[in-house]
């Protein structure tokens, strides 16, 4: 390695910028654009994650990738306001997913109303969207509805306990490449 | 929503309508055709799925799409 590159390098890492301790950033830097390839690079890196996780665990993987979307709903939701009215949470978790995961409350057009009583249960259906999951599992070539949509599963499930405390579960009804129909089920 | 099959290009597969959770399309004539439009809840699996490249869907709502590599993409304009 020549002294021309070091130099180069140690020239790269240095700025003339005062950096006080008291200076809180306001904007991401670089810009988003500029972010792609760290973007990429973090989905590749979740995707091998997971994969990993998935060959050593085998079906203990969904377990552990839930809990951890679980503990991170639960930790970011409390901080909002508390709701006992399911549409007012659900209107309360799309601000908290906004940016990551959008979605919508959604029926069939059989059904009347979007809080759905079915064989002794209470569920409604969401559509998601947007979804960095669907992603980064169809960047590195991955089936949906694995380990890493548990992390969704147990991140919504998580912020709805939060929110309403109630008990909820989230199902998967459905995967596609343009949105997927989860089904959460109240107790 | 409004889905529109391309009856010369469907090949009567069945593909859509095993895959589609909310049984929107039906098989008739060997033709696929979208019997249940409202109940489309745009996960376009059905355009993925189909050998045929014969779905439309409009007024649908497109996600986002972060996995799509831009430098390969470039590539790709130069190429064709």
């Amino acid at each position: 390695m020549s002294a021309g590159y070091i130099d180069e390098l140690h020239e790269t890492f240095h700025s003339d910028l005062v950096y006080r301790s008291e200076d809180i950033p306001l904007d991401c830097t670089p810009k988003p654009k500029e972010m792609e390839q760290t973007l990429h690079g973090v989905m590749k890196l979740n995707g091998l994650v997971i994969r990993s996780l998935e060959e050593i665990a085998g079906r203990g993987a969904n377990a552990v990738t839930y809990r951890a979307g679980k503990k991170f709903g639960h930790e970011v939701a409390k901080y909002f306001q508390k709701r006992e009215n399911v549409e007012e949470a659900l209107h309360e978790l799309s601000d908290l997913l906004r940016g990551q995961y959008s979605f919508e409350v959604w029926k069939p057009e059989d059904k009347e109303t979007f809080i759905i009583e079915e064989n002794g249960e209470t569920f409604i259906y969401l559509v998601f969207h947007d979804c960095i999951v669907r992603q980064t599992l169809r960047r590195n070539g991955l089936d949906q509805g694995g380990p890493l949509c548990q992390t969704l599963f147990g991140y919504v499930v998580g912020a709805i306990e939060e929110i309403t405390g109630r008990k909820a579960k989230l199902e998967i009804v459905h995967t596609g490449p343009n949105a997927c129909l989860k089904k959460l089920v109240l107790k | 929503m409004d889905i529109r099959v391309d009856k010369d290009a469907c090949v009567g597969c069945g593909l859509c309508v095993k895959d589609c959770p909310m049984h929107v399309y039906e098989l008739q004539n060997k033709v696929s055709v979208p019997v249940r439009p409202n109940n489309c809840m745009g996960c376009l699996s059905c355009h993925e799925i189909c050998p045929a490249q014969a779905l439309e869907h409009r007024g649908i709502y497109p996600a986002r799409r972060h996995y799509i590599d831009i430098k390969v993409c470039e590539m790709l304009r130069k190429v064709i």
